[in-house]
C-alpha cells in the first residue's frame, strides 16, 4: 500500500489538472448562461472583452455566483411587467406615471424582450397622453375605448371627469359667480352707482363678522385651499382647490386659521406650549393640510382618493402604544384603518411623538440609555407601584405593565398599513419649541409640526425596520 | 416577591443617573490639588489633570442625566 501511495496521489494530480485544463472559456452571451449573462449586463459587471479577459476558472466562479440572483431577477422583472399590463385603478395610474423611469423599461427590455418592452411603452405613452388630453379639453367615447385594455373603469370615469370638475371650479370662480344670481330681484343691486364696493370700508364690513380685513379686491388670507365636492359620482370627485377669491360684502365662507396666516400674525404671546396636530401631504405637491382636530383630519381622510397620501405626520405627547393628538388618541388599530388605502405607494406615517416605538437594541449613546431607564421606570414602575396600592395582585400587575411599557406602535402600525414606511420614536423625544421660554420667543403656542426633534427615530415596513426617512 | 424586584429595580434604575455624579463627585475630589495651609499648591500631574477632567465628565453628566428624568417626568405628565 505504501508503495502505492505516490501513484495515487501523482493520479489525483493530474485529474485536477486534467479538470483545469478541461475547462474551455465561455463566450460572452452564451445562450446556455443567458440569464446570468443579462445580469452581469444589467449590472454593468462585465463586458465582451474584460469577460474574455476573465479565465475559464474565473467564468465559471462569476457564472455559478451569478446563478441564483439572475433567477430572481429575472422573476422579478416578469412580475413588475405583469402587475404593469393588468388594467390600473386610479392609484396605479398615478403612480406608474409618476414613478416608471427609463430604468424600468430597460429593464424589461433586457430581461423579456423588445417586443414587451414597447408594448409597455405604448402603454405609459398613451395613458399619459390621454391623462394630459383629460386634464385640457376631456375625454370623448374614443379616447375611453382605447384606455379600455389599459385602465378599469372607475379609473377611466375618474378621467372622464377631470374635465368637469375643472369646469365646476371655473365656475366657482367666474366673474357671474361671485356677482350672484341673476334675478329681478337683485337687478337693481347691479346699477349701483357709487364707487367700488371694495373701496367703501368693505373690510371693517367683513371685520364685523369674522375679524378678518379683506375685501373682494383681494384674494381672502386663508392661505390654504380646502376639500370641495367636485362632480357627483366621479372617481376624482373630491379635489383640492385653491383659495377662493370672496365677493364684498358676502358672508364669509372660510374663516382664517392661525397656523395659515402670515408668521408675523400667526405669533403668539403664550409662555407655555399647547403645539399638537396632524400634517397631510398629498401627492402633486399641493399645499400640506393642517389640522389640529384628529377628528377633522379624520373627516378628510376619508374624503381623499385612495392612494393620494405621500406623508402624515401625527404630533403631539406620545406614549409606548398611544400617539396623542390634543384629546385625539391613536394606536396602531386607529391609524389603520384611518389611513387604510389612502397612502400612496411608500407613504410614510410619522409619529412625532415620545416612545412611539420600542427602545430597541442595547447602546452606548448614554442619552438614549437614560431614555429607556425613564420609560422603564415611567411606564413600568409607576404604573405598578399604581396597580398595587389599588389592590390588583402583584403578578398581574407586572404581566399586565411588562407588556405594554415597551409597545412598538411605529411596528404595530406598519402591519396594519402594508406597504408604507411607519416611522416613530424609540426614546422621549425633546422638541426645542416646547420649552416654555423658546414657546415665547418663537410664538409657535399652537404649531402643528414639531420643527427640530432631539430623539432616536425607528422606521418599518410591513413590521421589518428599514433606514429611518 | 415581586414587589420587592420591582422595588430593588426601581432603585437601580434611579441609581443609573446617580452614579456618575457619585463617581465624578469622588473622582474631582481625589484628583483636586491637595493645598496645605500656607503652602502654594501644586503643579498638577497630567494624571491628575485627566483625573479631574473626567470627574468633570461624569459629574455634569450625571447632573445631566438627572435634568433628562425630570423633563421626561414633566414631559409624561403632559406639562412641556
Amino acid at each position: 500500500m505504501k508503495a502505492l501511495r505516490p501513484a495515487i496521489i501523482f493520479l489525483s494530480l493530474a485529474l485536477a489538472g486534467g479538470y483545469v485544463s478541461a475547462l474551455e472559456p465561455v463566450p460572452w452571451n452564451h445562450k446556455e448562461y443567458s440569464s446570468e449573462f443579462k445580469y452581469f449586463q444589467e449590472r454593468a459587471a462585465f463586458t465582451a472583452d474584460t469577460w474574455t479577459a476573465l479565465g475559464p476558472e474565473a467564468q465559471e466562479k462569476e457564472l455559478l455566483e451569478a446563478g441564483q440572483p439572475a433567477l430572481d431577477r429575472q422573476e422579478a422583472v416578469r412580475a413588475y411587467y405583469a402587475a404593469a399590463l393588468k388594467k390600473w385603478d386610479s392609484p396605479a395610474l398615478r403612480d406608474y406615471l409618476a414613478n416608471t423611469k427609463e430604468t424600468d423599461i430597460k429593464a424589461v427590455h433586457l430581461w423579456l424582450g423588445k417586443e414587451k418592452a414597447a408594448a409597455f411603452s405604448r402603454k405609459l405613452a398613451l395613458t399619459h397622453a390621454l391623462l394630459k388630453k383629460a386634464r385640457a379639453e376631456g375625454l370623448d367615447d374614443e379616447d375611453a375605448l382605447a384606455l379600455e385594455p389599459h385602465l378599469r373603469p372607475e379609473a377611466i370615469a375618474g378621467l372622464r371627469s377631470l374635465k368637469a370638475s375643472a369646469e365646476a371650479l371655473k365656475a366657482q370662480t367666474s366673474e357671474k359667480a361671485l356677482k350672484g344670481p341673476d334675478s329681478k330681484s337683485t337687478a337693481s343691486l347691479d346699477k349701483f352707482a357709487g364707487p367700488d364696493p371694495s373701496k367703501l370700508g368693505a373690510d371693517s364690513f367683513s371685520k364685523l363678522y369674522d375679524n378678518m380685513n379683506v375685501s373682494g379686491a383681494d384674494p381672502v388670507a386663508a392661505g390654504r385651499g380646502r376639500y370641495g365636492a367636485g362632480a357627483a359620482g366621479s372617481g376624482a370627485a373630491v379635489q383640492f382647490t385653491a383659495p377662493q377669491k370672496k365677493a364684498a360684502f358676502a358672508m364669509p365662507e372660510v374663516r382664517a386659521v392661525p397656523a395659515a396666516l402670515p408668521a408675523a400674525q400667526a405669533k403668539s404671546a403664550a409662555l407655555t406650549s399647547d403645539a399638537y396636530g396632524i400634517t397631510v401631504y398629498s401627492a402633486g405637491g399641493q399645499q400640506p393640510q393642517t389640522f389640529r382636530k384628529g377628528g377633522d383630519a379624520a373627516a378628510a381622510i376619508r374624503k381623499m382618493p385612495d392612494g393620494s397620501i405621500t406623508k402624515i405626520i401625527f404630533y403631539g405627547h406620545g406614549a409606548p402604544g398611544t400617539q396623542m393628538v390634543g384629546d385625539f388618541d391613536v394606536d396602531a388599530g386607529g391609524a389603520g384603518e384611518m389611513l387604510k388605502g389612502k397612502l400612496a405607494r411608500g407613504g410614510v406615517v410619522q409619529f412625532s411623538g415620545c416612545n412611539t416605538s420600542s427602545i430597541g437594541g442595547a447602546t452606548l449613546n448614554p442619552a438614549v440609555g437614560l431614555s429607556m431607564v425613564a420609560r422603564r421606570l415611567l411606564y413600568f414602575s409607576l404604573p405598578y407601584f399604581q396597580d398595587r396600592a389599588d389592590g390588583v395582585p402583584a403578578e398581574q400587575a407586572r404581566q399586565q405593565w411588562d407588556k405594554t411599557w415597551n409597545a412598538d406602535l411605529a411596528r404595530d402600525t406598519s402591519l396594519n398599513l402594508r406597504g408604507a414606511v411607519v416611522c416613530g420614536y424609540r426614546t422621549f423625544g425633546l422638541v426645542p419649541g416646547r420649552l416654555p421660554g423658546v414657546t415665547r420667543l418663537l410664538g409657535n403656542q399652537e404649531a402643528t409640526t414639531p420643527g427640530f426633534v432631539a430623539g432616536k427615530k425607528a422606521c418599518y415596513q410591513d413590521g421589518k425596520e428599514v433606514p429611518a426617512q | 416577591m415581586t414587589d420587592f424586584n420591582v422595588a430593588l429595580e426601581v432603585v437601580l434604575l434611579l441609581g443609573v443617573s446617580f452614579a456618575p455624579l457619585a463617581a465624578g463627585l469622588a473622582l474631582r475630589r481625589k484628583f483636586s490639588p491637595a493645598a496645605q495651609e500656607g503652602a502654594e499648591p501644586a503643579v498638577p500631574t497630567g494624571a491628575q489633570k485627566m483625573g479631574r477632567l473626567a470627574g468633570n465628565f461624569l459629574f455634569w453628566g450625571g447632573i445631566l442625566g438627572i435634568l433628562f428624568m425630570i423633563v421626561a417626568g414633566i414631559n409624561m405628565l403632559g406639562w412641556i
